[in-house]
């Protein structure tokens, strides 16, 4: 079997995660966070097309070659009581706000684009839109945040340790702000389906470090007086396997989302992904090592 | 194997119960084959889309801030759809034309009328004063018009029987001594309890910025128990106004000073509940004036939603396989624990009529996740027993009593982050905690119940593998 030094060279990764995390922070308060629509607000354009065929990808296409701003547009297809048969509406919602003569611009390009492609359409409403989810964040506030932190810290201290306790929310800690960071840092939008994914990584780095913890703690039983290095190290080694396989599996599922999952999917599946390697990376590099040298401390 | 029998009967009656939930017979089925196993869990908006009302708020020229008055009626329409459930449905404003618009969509309504009825009263209510009652239609009497004109007042119908009242809004026609909008904090159905009186009576409390009116109102119309049924008394009465409809007109016999109030007459329990959802509907400061309504494709759009189901399918196969290859038999047995925590989640989902949004199944994917995991726990475990030189037997056993430990601590841990969240998220992210915290449940329940029964069942396989496979490592 494969003995792998992990603790080693722990100094190594620290320093790589504190530059990862200071360079997250710096991106999230310079560049900050491409909010959705569902977030911020912004205008709804209601876009009226006489065909049954015409479907969201045609219009997403229409809207996406006028302009970049649309990229992440969500359109729907909405219905009223009482239209005819044969005719379809859209809802086209955008971060973006408009004035009068961007409007008039955006509205002659849209129904040429339409006319171009042989169907009759027009913009029928022009909205300014507030956002349906901005709520949903608002109480997710730093106090929230605080309280599950403690809480957390609360039940792995009764069940391991303090120590043990610390590093498991530093470590998830570190890897919220990391996984944030990239979303900054590539511009991912930063929508309802994102905020899931953030809340999937903090269970799954939770799990992950436990697991590692777990070993140590059962190894530092059955090797009293061994050195902890060594304890945290062999435990590693012995769970690794677990671990490689647990986050492969994981990172295959969204790893597949992100390469062929829709636009609106596509931050939800990015976020899996980053905090998928993230989450397995803290669990062996950062949450174990902090627990060696805060035993030594003790 | 006494505790495999225990274990196999536990298993059979949890999916049995399970599938129960998710394909009981339901009105309306639109599904056929695979798909109907989705009959029964209602889908959020952005998967499957839903009802969608567009309002126009009536707000009147020379209003001091608008954009306040349109607050409030976000406020009060978001905690209406709030009490009946509705969580998952979106309230947002919308600007065009220099006209406020409210657009509300609700996940899982087909019927528009339904989704309208849901959402309550869309007019103004207000306490008014009764001067006059009339048995016959006042549009048909000339005389009863002229005396609504003389008396600058209106006459209106009441919610049951042929009566109609004459309200006046200014109250005794004291200068702005009117009660538009009153918001009202509570108001509950109790049962009555002075002598003489039977059946239930409404208390409700005013917010403490119109008790201070409501206590004028009640000091002009407070009339003494005795004058009760006089001509004067008759005059003086108060009658709740919702949507142009008198809801109740009623003596005041003290004067309320705080802004808690109760309402008797010997009402029936079903009265009583209805007047007093009434007044705790919450009074929209506006009219609101219906421009659309209609329905609303998935928000993520249809095409995105079926590639993303596609993808994640596809995704599951790789890990189906994946397991198999790595694990053999155990590797069998996870993806069977898989497919079952899956269904459990499901029929729970089902069961709770609990609205599934992309976060929810994102919530699914976690559970896939850890269901997974543990088996690999599991396995692991029961691997390097083996290594250590014990028998299949004793493995098995030590494999799932250690990983026991591991599995609660770690499971236990996200379900209390997942408590966390429910208890401090809205809407999307209690749909997210909810099904994390009933999926790491269920995969805690897979992997010590149906994995233990499953891997005992197939012992006589994984000795020589299991064993091989280390020595070719080494």
């Amino acid at each position: 079997m494969m003995h792998m030094d992990f603790v080693g060279k722990r100094m190594i990764f620290i320093t790589i995660s504190l530059i990862l995390v200071a360079a997250s922070v710096i991106s999230i308060f310079t560049k900050g966070f491409n909010f959705g629509v569902e977030f911020l607000g912004g205008s709804e354009i209601i876009l009226r097309v006489e065909s049954s065929t015409f479907v969201e990808a045609d219009v997403r296409r229409i809207f996406n070659e006028i302009s970049s701003d649309f990229s992440s547009a969500r359109v729907t297809r909405v219905r009223s009581v009482g239209d005819p048969e044969g005719v379809t509406k859209f809802s086209v919602t955008v971060t973006k706000t408009f004035d009068v003569t961007e409007k008039d611009a955006l509205q002659s390009a849209v129904e040429k684009k339409l006319s171009d492609s042989k169907v009759k359409g027009q913009v029928v409403s022009f909205n300014e839109t507030g956002g349906s989810a901005a709520e949903e964040i608002r109480r997710l506030t730093w106090r929230a945040i605080l309280i599950t932190l403690i809480a957390i810290l609360v039940y792995i201290t009764l069940r391991f340790n303090f120590v043990f306790g610390i590093g498991a929310t530093l470590a998830l800690v570190h890897d919220v702000v990391i996984t944030l960071g990239f979303f900054s840092f590539f511009s991912y939008e930063l929508n309802v389906p994102a905020v899931a994914a953030l809340l999937t990584l903090i269970g799954y780095s939770l799990n992950n470090t436990i697991v590692v913890y777990d070993r140590i703690r059962e190894n530092m039983k059955k090797y009293k007086g061994k050195e902890i290095a060594a304890t945290v190290n062999n435990s590693i080694n012995q769970v690794f396997t677990r671990t490689i396989n647990t986050s492969l599996t994981t990172f295959i599922v969204v790893f597949v989302l992100l390469l062929f999952a829709g636009n609106a999917i596509k931050p939800f599946a990015f976020g899996m992904t980053v905090g998928s390697v993230v989450g397995t990376y803290s669990s062996i590099y950062i949450a174990s090592p902090m627990v060696i040298r805060w035993v030594k401390i003790r | 194997m006494r505790a495999d029998r225990v274990r196999l009967i536990v298993v059979i009656a949890v999916i049995f119960a399970a599938f129960l939930a998710l394909l009981w017979p339901s009105k309306g089925q639109t599904y056929k084959g695979l798909a109907a196993i989705f009959q029964r869990i209602p889908l959020g908006l952005d998967i499957k889309g839903g009802a969608r009302l567009e309002y126009r708020v009536d707000v009147e020229q020379g209003v001091e801030s608008p954009s306040e008055v349109v607050d409030n009626v976000w406020t009060v329409l978001r905690n209406r759809l709030d009490a009946a459930g509705y969580t998952e449905a979106t309230v947002r404003k919308a600007f065009r034309e220099n006209n406020s618009f409210i657009v509300i969509e609700i996940p899982a309504a087909t019927d528009t009328t339904k989704a309208e009825k849901l959402l309550g009263s869309t007019g103004v209510m207000y306490f008014g004063q009764v001067l006059e009652e009339s048995q016959v239609d006042p549009q048909t009497d000339p005389t009863l018009k002229d005396l609504a004109r003389v008396k600058k007042a209106e006459w209106l119908p009441a919610r049951e029987g042929k009566i109609w009242y004459l309200v006046r809004q200014e109250i005794m026609l004291v200068k702005d001594l009117k009660l538009i909008s009153p918001q009202i904090v509570t108001a509950s159905p109790v049962p009555e309890t002075r002598a003489g009186r039977f059946g239930y009576k409404v208390t409700f409390e005013l917010a403490s910025k119109d008790a201070e009116m409501f206590k004028k109102i009640t000091q002009q119309l407070v009339v003494p128990e005795g004058s009760i049924g006089s001509a004067a008394a008759r005059e003086k009465r108060l009658a709740i106004v919702l949507d142009n409809v008198v809801q109740f007109a009623g003596y005041v016999i003290s004067v309320i000073p705080d802004g808690k109030a109760e309402i008797t007459g010997n009402f029936s329990i079903e009265e009583a509940k209805q007047l007093a959802a009434i007044l705790r509907s919450g009074a929209l400061p506006v009219r609101l004036e219906k421009v659309s309504a209609g329905w609303v494709a998935p928000l993520l759009g249809s095409d995105i939603v079926r590639t993303s189901l596609l993808a994640g399918v596809v995704g599951l196969i790789i890990v189906f396989i994946y397991m198999i290859v790595f694990y053999g038999i155990q590797g069998v047995i996870a993806d069977i624990a898989l497919l079952y925590n899956t269904f459990l989640l499901l029929g729970v989902l089902a069961a709770t009529r609990s609205i599934l949004t992309l976060p929810g199944i994102a919530g699914i994917v976690f559970t896939i996740g850890t269901t997974v995991d543990g088996n690999i726990i599991i396995a692991e475990r029961i691997k390097e027993e083996l290594k250590a030189g014990k028998s299949v037997k004793a493995a098995i056993a030590a494999g799932f009593g250690r990983s026991f430990i591991t599995l609660f601590d770690a499971n236990l841990t996200t379900i209390i982050a997942g408590l966390a969240l429910y208890y401090f998220g809205t809407g999307t992210v209690k749909g997210f905690a909810t099904t994390l915290i009933i999926g790491v449940l269920g995969s805690f329940f897979v992997n010590i119940v149906l994995s233990r029964l499953l891997t005992d069942a197939f012992s006589s396989l994984i000795r020589k593998p299991a064993v091989e496979a280390k020595g070719a490592q080494q």
